[in-house]
């Protein structure tokens, strides 16, 4: 039914919001991209186990925007298709390296009680 | 503008997202095709992939944290549109909800303005009315100068101490543009200070502690904004000119604020006028012919009612000793101190306001539950397009928040309109409102009339949208786009719901039928009570006596003999009586006090011409009446009434005893006998014990007897028996009343029994006003009723139609609806009757010769209410029953 799979949606964005911002942020680190590539780039680093959705993606990349973390403009991509680039902002390298150390941390504790 | 260029960004914004997601759903295809699929095949995974566009835009427009207004605006847009589409759903749910609202706010603009805020001054629980009074009685007297002085020299509880007296007699003012009747007050220089008014032209009076009694503000007056209007054109250049009351000059010094009044709660409506209080020989002593006032004073921060209280009770067991008179002594011996908005009001008007209050709150929900009947049907009825809105990417939330801001157009229209009807009701029941509640209710909103309002829209919105709009989006979506129209099941359950909202506006109703009936009742109990004299045929017109025209001359011959000869000779009158005010009047009343056989005496004292017990027909339980032989030179003679010769009769066990006692000395050196009893009359109200009462014969009440200015001087009423019509003769008494005075022309004329009719006060305006709840509750009940019924008939017409092929008689079909109806009107009428019984003691006060529980009452007004429910479900049940069984099966 159509009502559950919205309520999916807003789940996942809920699940992914911290995390997601982050994983956004890292891929920005190489250059700027556009969404397409962001979604694209997370998919094949990830090996095809992450698969962003679209309802997740931009309200998150216009979240970022709106907390100067990230800023767009409109380019051209190498195929000539006009297209928004997103490029991190020197705001938005200091909230992903606190957001790299909060997941070590949390990555390394969660790993160690799995272990024992 | 800012929000103009904003929006402008935003919309800009909006196309930017659209273009960025084609761009994404774009690149994506190209993709695909670049790794060898066809160009559809990858158009459809690639929009697969995308998911839902519609739902991603508004997620990711939240982010923006601009969606809330764009929502509602879209929400604004399609309320109005949903409205045009079905106008007469809409205009039936405004009107409901508009009567509702309308009857809800009336009350509660009388109610704000007569007891939430009866006076608008500065911080008005702060200020109180002192009083004197013996420490039993709940009332208390005016103060003289004497005492009072001694409270503003000792007490420490307030900030301010004014006091006041009416002028007294009638009072005519010549202004530049007319001349006409004020109500006037002499009033200490600090008394606009101590309210917290001041005037908003000139500076008025010029405080003067603390014996006021300088003469820095002598002569000078402030006058109302009524006054300054009608008797000078509103002239700005007022200040400093001179006007003339009674030909006495003054020099106008301020103009209040317009809506300024003060007393608050004058009886006499006249526009008011304020004279600065000088004081005089009157003040020098403590008896009745002292010069008594109101006292009126504003407490400090923070001082308490109760020690406020306590310290001038302590100061005037100090005040009362300088009493000689040792009566006298024990009637002023105590204070009594009360907020001043309290003194305003009585008691039973509160309480029949409140209780008004709860009726038009009752006959509010009445229309709000029946509007929700409206909306679950409606709800039912859209259950398609609502699905539709689903499938198409409406999230749950947005659905319901739709569904709520339609129902906020619908009742904020309603409101609206129920603003207009509430005003306008109050403007037309002014005239009414005035007769019986001691304050004006302007028809003007105010922050907490307004505040109100917006709060009955709001909550009517919730309560009748809430429900519709969650049951409206639990409905599974995939089972009503299948089977579409109207025949979707709608559950057993949600029917039951239905019904029981029907029985809870049957319930309400009767209640409201109820107490309508018991008011109804009373009416006819007060109408039938024995008054003991006639009161047809007869004209009362009722005299503010001009006295400053006849000052050092004799009434009783100058004014009183001439007029009431003229009246007498008038064609086609029988006879023609003077008396200070007549039974039941409740225009003008002495109370006095006095010494008799050891007893404190108080009674009501009435002037009277011998001639009205002929107009009245007044009947005598002993001795005689008044007749022309008790003339100015006779012996003085009076008439009392059984009350008092109960109470004061030497002889307890025969009130006639008292015959031939001696009471006050009428004239100075003139012992005063009483020569008849008269049989009891209600002199307050039909509902009220008689109290005892003194009558004294006009042709006896010379210039020097005791009483003469009060009993002569300010209020008659001339009572006329004869068999012309009231419009024919009314311009020859006109006529003769203009001959005794020029300023009598205008006086009030009514008939006796009008007079009968408006004294029955709070309990008629109670019942007219429950005639019209009651009478709209029954009418929105029945159509609540119909509709759901005609619904459930709509909605059934393929089951009748079964039903008929399969052989049932129409008669059965017709049973089967007036069943469903029956049910939901005897559970209403069950659970009405309880609400009816536990509400009885709120209007047990106002009732007169019937019981709160009365049954008669109350069955009557569940039959009224169970056959007009029943009557109103014939119409869809006939229906039922005539359903064609081939056209009904077709039309699946």
């Amino acid at each position: 039914m159509k009502t559950r799979k919205d309520a999916d949606y807003q789940n996942r964005i809920e699940l992914l919001q911290g995390t997601l911002d982050m994983l956004i942020l890292q891929t920005l680190q190489w250059g700027q991209q556009h969404g397409y590539a962001i979604s694209q780039a997370l998919r094949l680093r990830s090996g095809d186990v992450l698969q962003v959705e679209t309802g997740s993606l931009y309200p998150a990349l216009h979240r970022m925007e709106r907390h100067k973390w990230i800023a767009a403009e409109w380019r051209m991509t190498e195929q000539n298709q006009r297209a928004r680039f997103y490029r991190i902002t020197p705001e938005g390298r200091k909230q992903l390296a606190r957001d790299r150390s909060k997941w070590v941390a949390m990555a390394a504790a969660i790993s160690s009680i799995l272990e024992t | 503008m800012k929000f103009a260029r904003r929006w402008f960004a935003f919309d800009k914004r909006k196309a930017e997202l659209d273009a960025e997601l084609d761009s994404h759903l774009r690149m994506a295809i190209a993709d695909r095709v670049a790794r060898g699929e066809s160009e559809t095949e990858a158009r459809a995974a690639a929009q697969r992939e995308l998911g839902n566009v519609p739902l991603s835009k508004d997620v990711t427009r939240e982010a923006w944290g601009w969606l809330f207004l764009e929502r509602l605006g879209q929400d604004l847009r399609y309320a109005l549109r949903q409205m045009r589409r079905s106008p007469g759903f809409a205009a039936t749910v405004i009107g409901t909800l508009a009567l509702g609202i309308g009857a809800a706010a009336a009350m509660f603009t009388v109610v704000d303005h007569v007891l939430l805020q009866p006076v608008r001054w500065r911080d008005p629980s702060r200020l109180v009315l002192i009083e004197e009074n013996d420490g039993k009685s709940t009332e208390g007297s005016q103060v003289p100068w004497l005492d009072l002085q001694q409270w503003i020299q000792q007490s420490q509880s307030f900030q301010e101490i004014a006091f006041s007296s009416g002028l007294g007699g009638r009072n005519y003012l010549e202004g530049q543009t007319a001349s006409m009747e004020i109500n006037g007050e002499s009033v200490s220089s600090n008394l606009f200070e101590t309210l917290g008014v001041q005037p908003h032209i000139g500076r008025g009076f010029i405080p003067d502690t603390p014996t006021y009694a300088t003469g820095r503000n002598t002569g000078l007056i402030v006058l109302s904004d009524a006054v300054w209007h009608e008797a000078f054109g509103a002239d700005k250049n007022i200040l400093g000119h001179t006007v003339k009351i009674n030909n006495q000059s003054y020099t106008v010094a301020g103009i209040m604020p317009p809506g300024f009044r003060f007393p608050a709660n004058a009886t006499n409506l006249s526009p008011q006028v304020w004279v600065a209080n000088q004081l005089g020989d009157r003040d020098k002593g403590r008896d009745w012919n002292s010069e008594h006032y109101s006292v009126i004073a504003r407490l400090r921060p923070g001082v308490r009612l109760s020690s406020a209280t306590a310290e001038m009770s302590t100061i005037q067991k100090r005040v009362s000793t300088q009493y000689t008179d040792p009566d006298e002594r024990q009637l002023n011996s105590h204070t009594l101190v009360e907020r001043y908005g309290d003194t305003l009001v009585k008691d039973d008007i509160r309480k029949a306001l409140l209780a008004l209050l709860a009726a038009a709150g009752v006959l509010w929900l009445i229309a709000a539950v029946n509007v929700t009947n409206l909306l679950l049907a409606r709800g039912t009825a859209r259950q398609r397009e609502i699905a539709m809105r689903g499938a198409l990417g409406a999230s749950r939330w947005r659905v319901v928040q739709q569904m709520m801001v339609e129902g906020l157009v619908l009742s904020a229209a309603a409101a609206v309109l129920g603003a207009g009807l509430a005003f306008g009701s109050v403007r037309l029941l002014a005239r009414e409102i005035n007769r019986h509640l001691p304050l004006p209710a302007p028809a003007t909103p105010d922050t907490w009339i307004l505040l109100a309002l917006l709060g009955l829209t709001v909550v009517s919105a919730l309560m009748s949208t809430a429900w519709p709009a969650l049951i409206a989006v639990r409905a599974p979506i995939e089972a009503a786009l299948k089977q579409g129209g109207l025949q979707s099941g709608t559950g057993r359950s949600h029917h039951r719901m239905r019904g029981a909202l029907v029985s809870i506006e049957v319930a309400m109703s009767l209640t409201l039928l109820v107490a309508c009936g018991l008011l109804l009742r009373t009416i006819y109990s007060l109408s039938h009570v024995p008054l003991g004299y006639r009161t047809d045929h007869i004209v009362v017109a009722n005299l503010d006596i001009p006295s400053f025209r006849f000052a050092g001359r004799n009434m009783t011959q100058q004014l009183y003999a001439p007029l009431l000869d003229r009246a007498q000779h008038l064609p086609g009158v029988q006879s023609a009586g003077l008396m200070s005010v007549v039974p039941l009047g409740g225009t003008f009343t002495i109370h006095f006090q006095m010494q008799m056989n050891g007893y404190a005496i108080v009674a009501f004292l009435k002037a009277v011409s011998p001639e009205v017990q002929h107009v009245f027909g007044f009947k005598m339980a002993a001795g005689r009446y008044f007749n022309d032989r008790d003339v100015a030179t006779s012996q003085p003679v009076v008439v009392v009434n059984q009350a008092f010769a109960r109470l004061y009769s030497p002889d307890k066990h025969n009130p006639s005893a008292i015959i031939g006692t001696q009471l006050v000395n009428l004239r100075p050196k003139a012992p005063t006998h009483i020569i008849g009893l008269l049989e009891d009359t209600h002199q307050a109200g039909v509902a009220n014990p008689s109290m005892p009462e003194v009558e004294i014969a006009i042709p006896q009440i010379t210039p020097e007897a005791t009483f003469y200015p009060v009993l002569e001087g300010i209020a008659m009423d001339l009572a006329v028996r004869t068999d012309r019509p009231t419009s024919e003769i009314l311009p020859e008494l006109r006529e003769i009343l203009r001959q005794a005075s020029p300023e009598l022309a205008h006086a009030p004329i009514t008939t006796m029994d009008q007079i009968v009719e408006d004294s029955y006060g709070s309990q008629r305006l109670a019942a007219h006003l429950l005639e019209i709840f009651g009478f709209s509750a029954l009418l929105l009940c029945v159509a609540g009723l119909y509709g759901l019924l005609a619904y459930v008939v709509t909605q059934r017409t393929r089951e009748m139609g079964v039903r008929i092929a399969l052989g049932a008689g129409r008669a059965n079909l017709l049973w089967l609806v007036l069943r469903q109806a029956g049910v939901m009107l005897l559970i209403g009428v069950a659970a009405g009757s309880a609400l009816a019984f536990a509400s009885a003691r709120l209007i047990n006060g106002f009732l007169y010769g019937v019981k709160a529980h009365d049954g008669w009452t109350l069955a009557l007004a569940a039959v009224l209410l169970f056959s007009s429910g029943m009557l109103a479900a014939y119409l869809p049940a006939r229906r039922a029953s005539r359903v064609n069984p081939m056209e009904a099966l077709r039309s699946e």
